[in-house]
Order: structure tokens, then sequence, then C-alpha cells
């Protein structure tokens, strides 16, 4: 309450409240529409707050832009020939932010932690099914009941990030303590984050050039939700980097005195699905010819203005086992005409059309897209009404529709992004996400493809998106397509982003 | 303020000028109205054909307020969108004000402790902003037109409880009522065949106040992406989608908000007008 | 007059304990769970992580239960920890409190600055056309949409003139959000002053003043503002607990670190017991503002006591 009426007091009376940085210290500012929920890496779940934990804490191993796992915290490992034991060396004479030496007991104590029950950790799926975590020397054994292909790229994401086991305080708190090149100076929930240059940092992510230290002495992540205001604030210089509108993004990269940064390696992308179980959706030709009436190319043009592109695979391009010129032989392209063709034939037409609602939550660029995409249903005779609800709103939603039999059937679309394909199998594998599983064969081939490796696993792969986009389970509509983007001005060199949309910020130099 | 003159005339005031604001606020709500009415005879374009031409041009003969984002003529849509913003409004007030009125009635005819804490409540419910109590409604029920209308119809009750409840409280204590109470005339009855055909005049200004805020509302929470959802041309959605071209296309953002402030501003004149001349002792009562 | 106070102070307490109850049943009965909703944005969302994070969030208790046990919980100053991130909710808020009444005396301090010489001008100048144009202007400024205004303001002030920041809490941020606040809840004081104005210059003892010889200056701003500044001053607490709560768009626009901003997204994210927290911090407010405002008639007015 002191610190509280302080700042009551300094307003009051005109003082500034800003604290006086020292002099010469490199401080860059960046400008996000949504804060994080937290600062737990296992128990956060948004994108937005793994953003945050990633610039924290590093991963025991690190991918490159191929999504080809290189060493991290981990100088070396073996997996055994059954793919159930990963035997991972932990390199020696790493730092904690506190100070203490990051050691193979922090990995256990990470894991463990992970896994209790208690800790509420909303990832652990992604973490597979783990027998036991044990240590001997400098070797961290986990062993799996059974073989789990993507535990690789998940190790080298953000989702499963090493902890410092000074994380938890003597009173069972939580504190921020990792090895990552940042480390927490201070937080105020949806207002800002501070955060200091790790000094003892060692980079291993084949993304990053600097090899130690981040260049900047501080990062301050400031939340404005009102993205004109935030544009205001970069373009006025009181920001540095932002998360821009879709709508001045396109301007501002034709601005020389901006720079526009694209999440290629994001695996993000936007798909349509269906309420298949919702009669007349539960006919394969019914959905197929749905998505062949989505112009794809449009909103890549105009709702996303050209900064996406269309794409065809029901997982994101570059993922593993992704191949775009294949999905566009299994799924279906924009053909007006020939969709028509197909609902006229099962007697639905401009004065009797297909009834559905076309379902969606609130994000950049979608608005458009889905206003377009009701025009374009309404020229092959779907009439859709349109729903928008805020994102959790939504998947809230969107549960409850997706195990409904009967009534009134829902075309939806969402933003998906992973680092590695297996995301399919938490979309489509009973009950799936937000109860989209589908089911019978599908399930059993989604658990086939954990237990592979290789050009195996690729060709499941393939088999599976085959089934989704033949059987018009799926239509891929544009990738990379939400919270993607970045924009700053031409005095930031150096800024990068990697998978999963997290954010590099280690090579980053602020020109005078 | 030293060239004020000492011999100004109050008495002589004639009651057209009074009404001044009502004309006024008549006038701009009667051509509202009426564009509302005349949309779809009047829109020289259809609001939801989208251009495959040129997107987001500025205002021109052929487009007086330019084109939107999907290159739809937004003279047409800012029409369209006057049978939105009305149609919101008059549900909310009718909506609010049948329950309103029922709620500070039965709360002016409590036993007085009972009374003390219902006002209280009302009283906290009331300091709820009704864009928040709305937008918490919303949040949990859905967005699209009739949850937006329901929202800010609930919104609105506490307002309409309050004052009439003051009212009724004013009239209650009138010896007409002490008479049928001791009478013992049913409270209902007593309600609504002597204290209600009192105070509806005054209800009927509130009402005029509480259409501002409920259009006000309406705009708030399409802004913020929970109400009349797109393409629906409901004048806060066009705001709302159209937000992010405040550089490239500022037209999408003034004209729509245009229509707002002088709809509003119709029903505040009005408002006030009927306030002046009705009950010139209303400021005194604190609401 | 103990005895007035103590009944005062009783029924807010009685208020506070209803609102408390009634929002913990309420926000369980209202469709939609917080749980699928985290559960989704992590891409992980299936029945077992769901069954199994609802109970250990005691969301699978029966709604009764949870409300009297919330309620008892926060009698004790005790408000629970949010769902996303597990922060006392208590602190959070508290913490943002002072940001919001800040940025509500500030839009007072505007409204009145701007209020107060509209509502003067305008009763002076009664009937004539300078009374109808002010009185346009501050009618003009309750009707402009909050947000529009405030989008306005940064495009101008903030990106064109670069006079104020455009985002943050502190005293130079303060003035934009102020100054739309201000505008808004102006028009409700112009209104009061010029009334009041109004009602005594037709007083018997304004016209023995100024039959006095007294100067026009001096009659108006001696004998007739004083006396309007008290009825001024009896819709300051009403403008003032509008304001508190009022300024949850402004501040999401301003990226103001109040307490409303805080709760749009609790309540866009569901989770419960922020969004619980934030109408017991509000109501209170609201219910101590207002039996202050009570108790302080009280004492200048003895007839209010009797009631």
């Amino acid at each position: 309450m002191t610190k509280a009426s302080n700042t009551l007091f300094a307003l009051l009376t005109g003082a500034t409240a800003l604290t006086a940085l020292p002099a010469m210290a490199a401080t860059l500012t960046v400008a996000r529409g949504v804060d994080a929920d937290g600062l737990d890496p296992q128990q956060v779940s948004t994108t937005q707050s793994s953003q945050i934990t990633n610039l924290m804490f590093d991963t025991l191993v690190t991918l490159d832009a191929s999504g080809e796992a290189h060493p991290g915290l981990a100088e070396s490992w073996e997996i055994s020939d059954d793919n159930l034991s990963y035997a991972f060396t932990i390199r020696e004479g790493l730092t904690c932010h506190d100070g203490s030496a990051f050691t193979p007991e922090d990995v256990v104590f990470t894991f463990d932690r992970a896994r209790d029950p208690e800790t509420k950790n909303p990832r652990l799926a992604q973490y597979g099914p783990i027998e036991s975590v044990t240590t001997e020397g400098n070797v961290v054994t986990v062993t799996m009941t059974e073989p789990y292909g993507p535990l690789m790229s998940y190790l080298g994401s953000f989702s499963i990030p090493m902890m410092c086991q000074g994380s938890v305080t003597a009173d069972g708190g939580f504190e921020p303590v990792g090895t990552g090149p940042f480390k927490l100076v201070e937080w105020s929930r949806n207002d800002h984050i501070t955060l200091a240059a790790n000094d003892a940092y060692q980079n291993f992510n084949p993304l990053i050039e600097n090899p130690g230290r981040p260049y900047v002495d501080e990062l301050k992540l400031v939340v404005i939700p009102e993205a004109v205001a935030r544009m205001a604030a970069l373009r006025s210089g009181e920001v540095d980097l932002a998360e821009p509108s879709l709508e001045e993004a396109a301007l501002l990269d034709s601005d020389p005195a901006f720079k526009v940064y694209s999440a290629d390696l994001s695996g993000q992308q936007v798909l349509t699905a269906f309420t298949w179980k919702i009669p007349p959706l539960d006919n394969p030709d019914v959905r197929r010819a749905i998505g062949m009436g989505l112009d794809r190319d449009s909103y890549a043009m105009i709702a996303y203005e050209g900064l996406v592109s269309p794409t065809t695979c029901p997982a994101a391009p570059g993922l593993i086992g992704v191949d775009l010129e294949k999905c566009a032989e299994w799924g279906v392209s924009y053909d007006p005409d020939a969709a028509r063709a197909i609902l006229e034939g099962l007697g639905y037409t401009q004065d009797s059309p297909l009834e559905v609602k076309l379902s969606v939550h609130a994000l950049p660029g979608f608005d458009q897209m889905h206003q377009m995409m009701q025009q374009n249903l309404a020229e092959i005779g779907v009439q859709a009404e349109l729903e928008t609800r805020e994102v959790a709103a939504f998947f809230d939603h969107m549960s409850q529709e997706n195990m409904r039999t009967e009534g009134t059937p829902v075309v939806w679309t969402m933003g998906y992004s992973g680092v590695d394909s297996d995301y399919m199998t938490t979309m489509w594998k009973t009950p799936g996400f937000v109860n989209m599983g589908l089911g019978g064969e599908m399930d059993a081939m989604l658990d086939e493809q954990r237990t592979l490796t290789g050009d195996a696993r690729v060709e499941k792969l393939q088999e599976i998106q085959k089934i989704l986009l033949e059987e018009g389970y799926a239509v891929p509509l544009v990738s990379p397509g939400w919270n993607w983007l970045w924009a700053s001005s031409d005095k930031i060199d150096g800024f990068k982003t990697g998978f999963v949309a997290s954010i590099l910020f280690n090579d980053v130099k602020i020109a005078e | 303020m030293t060239d004020t003159t000492t011999n100004h005339r109050p008495r002589r005031l004639p009651a057209a000028l009074r009404q001044w604001n009502i004309a006024v606020g008549a006038l701009i709500l009667g051509i509202v109205v009426l564009a509302a009415i005349l949309a779809p005879w009047i829109a020289p374009y259809d609001p939801f054909k989208m251009a495959s031409g040129p997107r987001l041009t500025g205002p021109s003969a052929a487009h007086w307020f330019g084109t939107d984002e999907l290159g739809r003529d937004l003279f047409s849509r800012v029409l369209l969108g006057a049978r939105l913003s009305l149609g919101i409004g008059f549900a909310a007030v009718a909506v609010g004000l049948l329950f309103g009125v029922t709620f500070g009635m039965i709360i002016a005819f409590c036993p007085e402790r009972v009374k003390a804490l219902l006002l209280r409540i009302v009283d906290v419910v009331y300091s709820f902003p009704d864009t928040l109590l709305a937008l918490a409604l919303v949040a949990f029920m859905g967005p699209g037109v009739e949850n937006a209308t329901i929202a800010i119809a609930i919104s609105l009750i506490p307002f309409y409880a309050r004052v009439t409840y003051g009212l009724a409280a004013v009239e209650r204590a009138k010896p007409y009522v002490e008479a049928a109470q001791i009478a013992q005339a049913a409270p209902a009855r007593i309600m609504r065949i002597q204290v209600l055909p009192n105070i509806l005049q005054s209800l009927i200004v509130i009402g005029s106040i509480g259409f501002s805020s409920a259009i006000l509302s309406a705009a708030g929470l399409s802004f913020l992406g929970l109400g009349v959802q797109p393409p629906s041309p409901e004048w806060g959605s066009i705001l709302a989608s159209g937000r992010n071209y405040i550089s490239r296309a500022p037209w999408i953002l003034i004209f729509p908000g245009l229509a707002i402030c002088l709809t509003v501003l119709s029903f505040n004149l009005i408002g006030d007008g009927i306030r002046d001349l009705t009950d010139p002792k209303s400021r005194r009562r604190r609401s | 007059m103990l005895f007035y106070v103590a009944r005062r102070l009783l029924t807010a307490f009685i208020t506070i304990l209803v609102v408390v109850i009634l929002a913990g049943v309420l926000i369980h009965v209202v469709p939609g769970d917080p749980i699928t909703a985290m559960l989704a944005q992590s891409g992980s969302a299936d029945a077992d992580d769901i069954a199994r994070l609802t109970a250990q969030y005691g969301l699978d208790q029966p709604v009764w239960k949870q409300a009297l046990l919330y309620a008892g919980n926060a009698l004790q100053g005790d408000l629970g920890t949010t769902i996303r991130g597990g922060e006392p909710v208590a602190e959070l808020l508290l913490d943002r409190l002072p940001n919001t009444i800040a940025l509500a005396v500030a839009g007072l301090g505007t409204a009145l600055v701007l209020g107060i010489p509209m509502g003067f001008i305008a009763a002076v100048n009664r009937g004539r056309a300078a009374d109808f144009a002010v009185m346009l202007i501050a009618i003009l400024g309750v009707s402009i949409p909050g947000f529009w205004m405030g989008l306005t303001f940064i495009q101008v002030f903030s990106l064109h003139l670069g006079w104020f920041p455009v985002a943050g809490t502190s005293a130079r941020n303060i003035v934009l959000p102020a100054l739309t606040l201000g505008v808004v809840h102006s028009a409700l004081v112009a209104r009061m002053t010029r009334s009041a104005l109004v009602d005594i210059l037709n007083e018997d003892y304004i016209r023995t003043a100024r039959a006095r010889g007294l100067r026009e200056h001096q009659v108006l701003l001696v004998h007739a503002m004083r006396p309007a500044m008290i009825s001024v001053v009896t819709v300051v607490g009403l403008v003032f607990a509008h304001l508190l709560g009022g300024q949850v768009i402004t501040e999401n626009v301003f990226s103001w670190n109040g307490i409303g901003r805080l709760a749009i997204q609790a309540m866009l994210q569901r989770d419960y017991p922020l969004v619980q927290g934030f109408i017991v911090i509000f109501a209170t407010s609201i219910v101590l503002v207002t039996t202050a405002l009570d108790l302080l008639y009280g004492l200048l007015d003895p007839r209010v006591r009797r009631r």
C-alpha cells in the first residue's frame, strides 16, 4: 500500500513516476497488445506468455531453421535403439540468474516439477509419456514408456524450458530463475515487464549470432492493447519495436524509416474446419464444396495485405512431413462454379441456401477475411451468419459446438501453431482440440506417427494429411496468419523471430 | 465576464426559445429517423457489396463518404447503420424501462429496513459503469445484436430503478397515496393507477437520457468486438473494423463517428429541453 | 449521532456482503469455463487435462459452496489467486487502485475546470445566443463516444503534435485520458452550475446587493458563485463514483494501468477470482465513498439523521 500511495502522490503532485535510467544504458522498448498471463513456464498457456518465458529460460536442445536439433544446455545426447531412452550430457560452466551453477539436478528438478500435479501444468501433454528422469554424473536420462517421435522438437521449443532450482523460493513461491539471455527486473501485470541482460549468458541457438550477453542492457516490454495507440507509439519513437496492426504493416513495409518482420519459422497457419457431426456437413462432398468456394488467394492479398501466403496443408509449411504440392493435389482449390454445381445437386440454391454459422475469433485480419468468406459462400448457395468471439470465449464455445450432432452446422476457422507436425495429434485425435477429434482409424494413425522416426514418420504424417484433405475435414487457408508480425524503426538492427512466434533479442543493436 | 448586463429578463423568455434545444434535437433526430426508414430506397449502393475495384477511396461524387477496406460504399453503410443503432437503442430502453420502473416502484413501497438495503444494492450496481456491466454480460453470453441489446437493457435497469424510486417516493408521501393506503388498496394497484400516471412525464425524460447512453454503449461494445457482428453496418462496428485505417483512410472513422455524435446529441438536447420545461426543481434533487 | 453512524456502517457492510455473494453465484451460473479456455490457448485441450485442472482449481465443487467459501475468505481479506498466472488478486488490484483513483481525480478536476466556467457563462447570458452556444458545446462533449475522442486525441496530440506520450502510467500520460473523461463529464457540471446560478440570480438578496450598488463582478463571483458552488459540490460525489468505473475503455485506449483495464482482460479470459476480486474492490470503494458522503451530509444537516 505504501508503494501504491506513493504512486498516487506522485501522480497527483505532478512529479514524474518514471524512474531515471542509468546513463548510457541501451534500453529497447517493445510494445505488445497482450501481456503474459504469468512468468512460470510450467503454468502459462498462451504464446504471448511463452514469448516472455523464452527470454529467461533456455532449452536442452536448440533447433536450426530446418528444424534439426542442435546442442543447447545439453552438449550432446544419445537415443537408444528402441527410441525409449534419451541420455543428455549437460554442459558444464553454465550459470543461473541467481549466480548458482546450472547442474543436471536442475534438469531433473524441471521435469519433476512439470509432472507434479500441484504445478497445474497446462502443457503436460507435450512432455510425452515419460516414465522417469534420472541423473548420473553429467548425464540426465529421460525414459519413456513408449516411443515419442516429437520429443526433440518440443525440447527445442519454448514448451519445455529448463528451470533452475532457485525458481522455487523457500516459502514455495515462484521466481523466474533460468539460464536465458535476460533476467527479470520487474513485472507489473498487464502493463510492463522489465528485463535486464544476463552478463553470464552463453548462446547455443543456431538462429542467433551473438555468442554471449545480449547487446542491449535492458528490455522493456510494454502492453498497449489498442492497436491505433501502439502504432502511434511506434511512429512517434516512444517504442522501438511493436506488433503492428495489419492495416498499417503494409504502409510501414513500404516506408524506409521502418522495418517489418514476419515470423517465417512460426509454424503457424489458419485453416477452416467443420462441425462434421452435424448434417449436412457430415457429407465430405459438402465440406469439399464449401472449400472450393473459398478464395484463399484473395484473403492473402486483400485481408492480409499480401503479407501472408495461401497454403494447402493441414500443418504449417516448413514443419516435418509438410509438402505443399502433394497437399494441393489432395485438397480442393478455388472453383466456385464446381462448388455451386455440387451444392445445387444436393438441393442448395441461391433461393434455398444451406444455412450455416461462420464462427471465428477476434484476430487482426480476421474480420476482413471472414466478411470475404461470407460473400464467397453466398455465391455458392451457402448463407453464413458471422459470429466473432474473444479468443477464450471462442474456444470454450467451439468445445460445445463440436459435441453437437444436430442443429445449425458451423463452419469455423482457427489459427494454430507448433514446432512439429505432431500438433495434428493434439487437434484431430479424440477428444482433440476443442473436441474436434475424428476418432477411429485417424486416432490410430496419429498414435502411430508418434512412435516412428525419419522417413517412416514423414510417410505416416502425409497419409494423415491426405485423409484430412480428401475427406474435407480441413481446408487450409493462409500461413502464417496470426500473431506473427513485428515492426520496428530502422534504427533497430538484428531483431529475429524463432519457432512458434518466439522473439529473439540477443542480436539487437540500436543505432544512434 | 465584464460585459454581462444586469437587466436580463428571464420572465420574458418565450417558451419556444427555452425549447430551442428541443427544436434542434428533434430536427436532427427527425433526419436520422427518416434516413433509417428510407435507407433501403435512398442508399446509392448495396451496403454489403464488395467492390472488385479500388478500396479505401476518399469521398467523391460517386461515393459521398468514400469506400471502406473491402470497397463497400460507406454512405450506404452509414445510412443502413441508422436502423441498427436506433433499433438497439429503442429495444434496450423499452426493456430497461419496463424492469427499472417496476423495481423502482417496488422499492418505494417496501418496508423501511428492506428498502435501505435494496437501495444500497441498486446504488452499487448503478455505480458500475453501464459499459462495464454490459461488457461483462456480453463477455459471458457471447456477442451479437440480441445479447448486446439485452446487456445494455440490463445495464440501464439500475438507473431507471433509482430514478423511479426517487419519483415514486415523493408521490408516496403525498396525501392521496396515504389515503389510498388507509383505504387498504393493494400496493400494486396504487402503483399502477395512482403513482405511475403522475411520474410518467418524468419517466419520458429519463427515457431519452437512457437512449443516448444505450447508443453509446452499443457503439462501445461493438468497438471492443462484442456488439453487432460484421458485416452489419452498425456505426460502432464500422468504427471498430475501420479504426486501424485512421492514418490511411480517416473517413472510415469520421462519418460513422459523426453519425453517433449527432444522434446522441439530438437525444441529449431533447432530454435537456424537456427537463427545462417540465421539472424546474429536478435540479435540486440528487439522483 | 453515534447510533446513526453505526447504522450507516452496518448497512454498508451488509451491502458489500450481499454484493460479494451475488457476484460469486452469478459468475458461476453463466455458461463458460476458464479451464477449457485456458487449455485451448495452450493447444492441448484434452478431456483428462480439463478434468484434472478443473478439480485442482476447485471448480468442480457446487456453486453455492464455492460462493460461500469465497465470501468467507474475502471477509478475511483473502481474495484468492488468479487462474492465469496464480498471482494474489488483492495485491494486483490494490496496486492499480491508486492509478484508477488518480485518473478519476484528474478527470473530475478537468470536468470542473471546463464545466464551471461554461455553466457560469451560460447562466449570466441566460436566454441569449451565448447560453445556447455554450450549452450546445457542453452537450456535444457528452455525445461523443469516449473511445473515438481518445483515438483522435492520440492521433492529434501524441502523434502529430508530439505533446504527450501515447501510452503508460505517469504524470505526463494522465493529461489526455483526463481530458477525454473531463470533456465527457463537464456537461453535467456545466448544467448544475448554470441552473444553480440562475436560481440564485433571481434571489432577493442578489437584487439587494445590486441595489446597494455593488459591482457586477462582485455580485456574481462573491454573492452568487459561492452558494452556487455548494450545489455543484453535491454532484461531485456522483461524478467521481461514475469516473471510478466509467474509465474502463479510456484506460484501455490510453494503456493506463488501472483496475478497469485489468478487469476487461479478466472478463475476456474468464479468470473468475480476478473478476470477483474486481467486483469486491470496486463495490467496496463505491459503498465507502457514498457512506462517507452520507455521513458528511448527516454532519452538515441534522435533519438527515432522523430519516
